[in-house]
């Protein structure tokens, strides 16, 4: 499902009317789980996908990501640019977890991640400094991930994803795990890193305010079958606060749309 | 006195205990033939390691032999026993042969599969080869295959998207996550093959102390068949917690509460 082949424009990832359809293990009916999603990530941009838990948001990012496959069969296309000499693109991945491999220290947790990406030994050590220092955790360079905090634990992540300097960098409610002080200071340092590193990211949250407060596009996702209601830009330069009343209207009037279109699904299904 | 160091005491205790009672078992019995007292014993161990034996051979000679054959056989059973319970997990064609055939071994009565190998092998290191194999390679597959099973996938996964190799998977996600299975079986393991390896030369496998035990077996000397006895054990208890807890030890220094355990 991925290409390497220049597109015109600055697109990074291109879905088309992808549907992914499932099969139950035990009686074989089949489920949608995703029902033609189509959507656009730019170079630079930042898009998030809002929706309810378990309506296949994570689904539709392992698809990119490559660890679960589309079967061209169910309809619709998938594709992910690269715009760099790289043969294939690059793809980073943080995940709810902070899947560190525990027996690594932090620096080569890193390298683990530039290795697997043939990225040359010569600019280990630069990469590693840069994006420890970009996360906080300049000098933990040696410590082992179980002497780190849950927070710290999940910058490593972002800074091994960040280091290979991907073409699309994939985040899987990455603060969902962690405690809301702690979420809140990893989103105001997020923001820090987009304005300085300037990242192609796609965010999926169940959080409409984290969205909100973060993404540039904001596609909300309605469930069973998952499905694209509403895509909004949302045009407010950074740093942003968020209780900038701009955000912070376009939060509840999200919410609102949001909550009306679930409650609607909900009756339909009794 | 601290936690520690009554665990201590009372594990020093509890052997002079046991000398205390072996004593008066052996002066009730009054028959140094059956039951020699303690100090006998530790008189054999000093004979046993200042003269030579019988046919000229020293005992650093016999224990030498016994731990070459020990260590050889250990290694080519890990190396079997890895590979197979890898390959079960790998595979589900190995995996339920396997687990038809495993517990038939595991079920055997060791003595009996270190019998059989000898006499269809011979008296000599195919026979205990085989005989440890027979033995040791199907509790390490087993040990390994549920390392393999309990691999973490979400690991995995985070490695396949950053495009890892299947050189990188095994080295740095596989090996590392089935290591505390692979130590687990490699303590037992080691205890089960020296044990093997002891009696197949009980058996008449030329030299080593299992030959030294049935040597003086015959010449009905309880003292020195008891002194090699006790001199062995020592001995493997200093190679088993000593060397190997250290090893393991330093494999898991990522484990912030990783405490040496002898």
């Amino acid at each position: 499902m991925q290409t390497d082949n220049k597109p015109a424009t600055e697109t990074v990832v291109a879905v088309n009317n992808l549907t992914k359809k499932f099969n139950a293990p035990m009686t074989g009916e089949e489920f949608v789980v995703l029902d033609s999603i189509s959507l656009n990530v730019d170079k630079g941009h930042f898009a998030s996908i809002v929706g309810p838990s378990g309506c296949g948001k994570s689904t539709l990012l392992n698809i990119i990501a490559g660890i679960e496959t589309h079967d061209p069969s169910d309809g619709g296309t998938l594709e992910v640019f690269s715009h760099s000499d790289a043969e294939q693109p690059r793809v980073g991945y943080v995940f709810q977890n902070a899947r560190l491999l525990n027996w690594l220290t932090v620096e080569d947790n890193m390298t683990f991640a530039l290795q697997s990406q043939k990225i040359s030994k010569d600019l280990w050590k630069e990469r590693v400094d840069k994006y420890l220092e970009m996360v906080g955790l300049e000098g933990q360079q040696k410590n082992y991930p179980l002497n780190l905090s849950g927070g710290m634990q999940q910058r490593v992540a972002i800074a091994r994803a960040l280091a290979i300097e991907p073409d699309i960098l994939l985040m899987d409610e990455p603060f969902s795990h962690l405690d809301e002080i702690t979420a809140r200071k990893m989103r105001f340092d997020l923001m820090e890193i987009l304005m300085h590193a300037k990242p192609t990211i796609l965010f999926v949250t169940h959080d409409l305010g984290e969205a909100v407060f973060l993404a540039d596009h904001i596609y909300m996702m309605s469930t069973k079958p998952a499905k694209i209601f509403k895509h909004i830009e949302v045009d407010v330069p950074r740093p942003r606060k968020p209780e900038d009343p701009v955000i912070f209207d376009l939060e509840k009037k999200l919410v609102k749309e949001f909550f009306s279109v679930l409650d609607e699904q909900l009756l339909e299904d009794g | 006195m601290s936690e520690k160091a009554t665990a201590i005491a009372i594990r020093i205790g509890s052997i002079i205990v046991l000398l205390f009672l072996w004593y008066f078992m052996s002066i009730a019995m009054a028959d140094p033939e059956i039951l020699p007292a303690p100090m006998a014993i530790f008189n054999a161990i000093i004979r046993i390691l200042i003269n030579p034996g019988p046919e000229g051979k020293s005992a650093y000679f016999h224990v030498g032999i016994t731990l070459g054959r020990t260590f050889a056989t250990f290694g080519v059973a890990m190396v079997l026993g890895i590979a197979i319970g890898l390959a079960m997990g790998l595979r589900k064609v190995i995996e339920h042969s396997m687990l038809s055939l495993i517990p038939l071994m595991l079920t055997m009565p060791t003595i009996l599969m270190v019998f059989l190998a000898v006499m269809w092998f011979g008296f000599n290191e195919i026979g205990s080869l085989v005989a440890v194999v027979g033995v040791v390679v199907p509790y390490v597959a087993v040990n390994i295959f549920q390392g393999a099973q309990a691999m973490d996938k979400s690991l995995i996964d985070m490695a396949k998207t950053f495009r890892a190799d299947r050189n990188m998977l095994i080295k740095k996600v596989y090996i590392p996550q089935l290591l505390p299975y692979i130590f687990s079986a490699f303590r037992f393991a080691f205890g089960m093959t020296w044990k093997i390896v002891a009696l197949a030369e009980t058996f008449g496998i030329k030299f080593g102390i299992g030959y030294m035990f049935f040597f003086w077996f015959e010449q009905f000397s309880m003292e020195m068949v008891l002194g090699w006895i006790i001199m062995f054990v020592i001995l493997m208890l200093i190679l088993e917690h000593g060397v190997f807890a250290r090893l393991e030890h330093a494999a898991f220094k990522w484990r912030p509460a990783n405490k040496l355990q002898t």
